[in-house]
């Protein structure tokens, strides 16, 4: 494997551009853009746009993802003429809402009602310059990645109340307020399951916890901590069982009852890359990220870019798994969803933390093997 | 919070129909409902007052539209009480096979918008899936999904296709494993009980003063079914059982009907049976000339001024999938009923409302309501 | 239950306010009342002979009289009964049965509305399938279907 991060990718293609183009106009002007100043800020800004594109797309096919399986299990194909098997349907519908004229309300707080969504998608977008999806992606400059990615993840509860304030309407109102509720409820409980999988692991960043994971995945030993994640997630992400706030049946949105036009699609963006966020947090964490195990033949798993490939192919499964529960469960009420946040999956996670202590004590277990040796 | 009025409807995605349900909330808990009805009054009794006594079936399609047929049956006895007219035994079995028909029809449509009020979004396309196979029976007989426009007086337009009886046996087999299917998905759905177990109870100490029936007044208890209490049509007949619960809830009307369906599948396999081996006429023989027109059987000739026919009151009533229907058919000796006037169940059920709806959640109203499985065509009228 | 058990069970109470009970096919009977005995003759099918459930509260216009029509139902006898006033049109009020019946409330709120009978002592008298305010009562023969009306619908604010 070679070393090149995708920064260092960047980086050299922004030199080499900025250094023929210095070259090509000569003079002051050539000199200066040849400096390390406009190199780095160009490689940042490559690095930040295929970051975006990344995400970006990859959310988009996200939805067809969840679209098409979705039909699948309703016994239904999912959406079909746009593109080749619906491929361009999301496309097509970000372009139509692209498209649409925003209204605001005329009671509704003006900074609140934009500031908002945009926050919601923003904060939900700069996670991904913290998660790695293969062994060159972050050149692990992040000690710290997995406590940042979650804080920045946790953000969401306050811009979905600020957006449900200032819709000034009942609905939206109580929408906002289950929704917030929910979500911090189930903070604990998720932060909890991953203090399990760090003090296995030895390490708050995630190229490390994956790098841990080469002897077995922590999905093995640590299953109580990956339920209690999954769960937890699902409950963040508002994903049924847990989308009350959002239940069309009694509330007509949720707490976007308001909006509509391109904040609308802010919000769904939002909601998706939150899904995406969560699943690649599951294959991280859980699931050794982009390695596979050692009993997999090295023609799978030498080609160039093979670590993206096989991150990519878990997240989607994990995915694929969230899209099975949606289509299965009813929705949970939101009290009973907060009684089992707080006199359940607390308890769970507890245990879980107190497994995975256990387990590092012991070192080694008998079907999977022994812990790396920590703080590598 | 201090207490407010909120507006569910008309336009909401819950309400599946056109009724404003307002509720008096406090927090979360309701305090007070007050339904507001009339968005989709048609003047239905005003306009059969204009109308020939076959006319009148158009508006009973449109009058429950997903129970179309049950309410054709309706006014189709009360016509022919009216008029004093008896129609032949195979049409009165073809009359049955169309109700129970439509009941099953109309189950499986509440089982779709239930579940998909509680956030089940699959069994809602399930459901849809395995009425669309019931529809298409219907319309393989009557020629059409939903506004059928089937049954005459003294009898019903026409007799069953060719190959009709083998196609019904075999929906019939798929419906009664898919009804065996939507059970496990619902009632072993741990988060289905705990959101349906003790919600909007109603008791039958309070049922019966407040004239609900149908399957609200069998899921708490009581044992009435105007089938098998107050026979009509063939139904002595019959054999089937009437399905019953204890609990008072939501699951025991769930329960109701889903034990309904396998009964009226039942009774379809012995209607059909009978089908079999009894051909004979669907309209009766010596109708008036004048009865027999507009819509008349193929081979009935114009349009006669009747004369000197006698009077009449006719009173039906039938065991409608959501309940007791009854209608009074007064006849004055002209073309056109005097007056009619229909009893819906779902009417009185809802009217009933401030006694299983106070005191619990928002969040228990998707449930609620869908378990009393409102259709507010035959509530407004 | 025959119309003559019926006769027997109502004479007491309501005298020479019981017009006649007939037989009807189908039922046990229908009661002809006064309408001065409408308490009356509800609480004793109700309680005496056993018709705990009220089905129906109908309104018949006759161009010079309005027939309420009340149909009740008994779980024990397994039968219907209908009962019947009639009131003239100059002066159409009756007793509301929502004292004896609580179902009979929406009932009546409807045959009010359709056929202008005034229920005394209802406890909620207002508008159910026509719009709040509208002026007209459509179910009486004097409302002509084909003519066009003049309608100011007041509509209510929330």
């Amino acid at each position: 494997m070679s070393n090149a991060t995708l920064f260092s990718v960047s980086y050299a293609f922004s030199h080499d551009l900025l250094f023929a183009v210095g070259r090509a106009i000569g003079g002051s002007v050539g000199a200066w853009l040849e400096g390390s100043w406009p190199v780095t800020a160009l490689a940042i800004l490559v690095f930040a746009v295929i970051l975006f594109a990344a995400s970006m797309i990859n959310t988009i096919v996200l939805i067809w993802w969840e679209r098409k399986l979705l039909g699948r299990f309703m016994d239904r194909r999912g959406a079909m003429h746009v593109g080749y098997a619906g491929l361009l349907q999301n496309f097509a519908d970000g372009f139509k809402l692209f498209r649409k004229y925003t209204i605001r309300p005329r009671e509704a707080d003006g900074v609140g009602f934009y500031f908002g969504p945009t926050a919601y998608l923003v904060t939900s977008l700069v996670i991904f310059g913290i998660l790695p999806i293969s062994s060159g992606w972050n050149s692990g400059a992040l000690p710290l990645s997995l406590l940042l990615a979650l804080a920045i993840f946790s953000f969401a509860p306050l811009f979905i109340f600020v957006s449900a304030w200032s819709s000034n309407n009942k609905y939206s109102l109580m929408g906002g307020l289950r929704s917030a509720a929910q979500m911090i409820a189930y903070e604990v409980p998720l932060l909890l399951a991953v203090v399990a999988v760090v003090i296995v692991a030895g390490s708050f960043s995630l190229t490390t916890i994956v790098y841990e994971q080469q002897n077995y995945w922590f999905w093995g030993p640590l299953v109580v901590a990956l339920v209690v994640f999954v769960a937890a997630m699902l409950a963040e992400m508002e994903r049924i069982p847990f989308d009350l706030p959002e239940a069309e049946a009694e509330l007509v949105e949720g707490w976007n009852t308001e909006y509509g036009g391109m904040l609308f699609a802010y919000f769904m963006l939002a909601d998706y890359l939150r899904a995406l966020v969560g699943s690649i947090l599951v294959v991280l964490l859980f699931l050794g990220g982009w390695t596979m195990p050692s009993w997999v033949p090295s023609a799978a798993t030498g080609f160039p870019l093979a670590g993206i490939f096989w991150f990519m192919v878990k997240t989607y499964v994990v995915f694929g798994v969230f899209v099975w529960v949606r289509a299965s469960l009813p929705r949970v009420r939101t009290d009973q969803l907060l009684r089992v946040g707080w006199n359940r999956m607390i308890p769970l996670a507890l245990l879980s933390v107190f497994l995975a202590a256990a387990l590092v004590t012991v070192r080694c277990v008998p079907v999977f093997g022994c812990v790396p040796s920590p703080g590598g | 919070m201090s207490e407010m009025w909120i507006n569910m409807g008309p336009q909401h995605p819950m309400t599946h129909g056109l009724w404003n349900l307002r509720v008096q909330i406090e927090g979360e808990l309701i305090r007070a409902v007050d339904p507001e009805m009339g968005y989709l009054h048609r003047g239905i009794e005003k306009i059969s007052e204009d109308r020939h006594y076959n006319e009148v079936i158009t508006l009973m399609d449109r009058t429950c539209y997903v129970a179309g047929l049950a309410w054709e049956h309706l006014y189709i006895m009360g016509a022919e009480g009216a008029l004093h007219l008896e129609p032949p035994e195979r049409a009165q079995y073809l009359r049955v096979l169309c109700e129970e028909l439509q009941r099953i029809g109309s189950h499986v449509m509440w089982f779709a918008a239930f579940v998909q009020d509680l956030g089940l979004t699959t069994p809602f396309l399930y459901g849809m899936r395995d009425r669309d196979l019931v529809l298409d029976l219907l319309q393989s007989y009557t020629g059409a999904r939903m506004t059928y426009e089937y049954m005459r007086v003294g009898g019903v337009r026409n007799d069953l296709p060719p190959g009709f009886p083998d196609q019904a046996r075999k929906v019939l087999d798929w419906l009664t494993e898919r009804f065996a299917e939507y059970d496990r998905l619902c009632l072993g759905s741990t988060i289905f009980r705990k959101r349906c177990d003790n919600l909007g109870v109603l008791k039958a100490k309070d049922a019966i003063p407040w004239g609900v029936t149908g399957p609200m007044l069998r899921g708490a208890g009581v044992k009435r079914d105007l089938r098998k209490d107050r026979p009509y049509a063939v139904y002595r007949q019959l054999d089937f059982d009437v399905a019953v619960a204890d609990g008072a809830d939501v699951t025991s009307r769930y329960l109701v009907r889903m034990e309904e369906l396998r009964q009226s599948v039942r009774i379809v396999r012995q209607v059909l049976d009978w089908l079999d081996h009894h051909p004979g006429p669907v309209v009766a023989e010596h109708l008036p000339r004048w009865l027999g027109a507009p819509y008349a059987p193929v081979g009935a000739e114009g349009y006669l001024l009747k004369r000197n026919y006698p009077k009449g009151v006719g009173f039906s009533a039938i065991e409608e999938p959501h309940g007791e229907a009854q209608a009074y058919v007064v006849n004055e000796g002209g073309e056109h009923p005097y007056r009619v006037k229909f009893r819906s169940p779902i009417f009185a059920n809802l009217g009933a409302a401030s006694t299983y709806l106070v005191g619990y959640r928002v969040a228990d109203i998707p449930p609620i309501m869908g378990s009393v499985d409102v259709c507010v065509g035959e509530v407004d009228r | 239950m025959q119309p003559d058990d019926i006769s027997r069970a109502l004479a007491p109470k309501l005298g020479e306010r019981l017009l006649g009970v007939d037989a009807f096919a189908g039922t046990a009977g229908k009661v002809r009342f006064d309408r001065s005995a409408a308490l009356d003759a509800f609480r004793v099918v109700r309680d005496d002979l056993g018709f705990g459930h009220l089905s129906m509260v109908a309104g018949v216009d006759w161009v010079d009289r309005r027939e309420v029509l009340y149909v009740v139902w008994s779980d024990a006898a397994k039968e219907y009964l209908l009962l019947s006033t009639t009131v003239p049109s100059s002066d159409p009020h009756v007793e509301s049965a929502t004292a004896v019946w609580p179902a009979a409330n929406w009932h009546e709120r409807e045959a009010w509305e359709m056929v202008d009978i005034t229920f005394d002592h209802h406890p909620d008298l207002r508008h159910l399938l026509t719009p709040d305010g509208y002026a007209f009562h459509p179910l009486l023969r004097s409302f002509k279907l084909h003519e066009p009306e003049e309608l100011e619908v007041k509509v209510r604010h929330v």
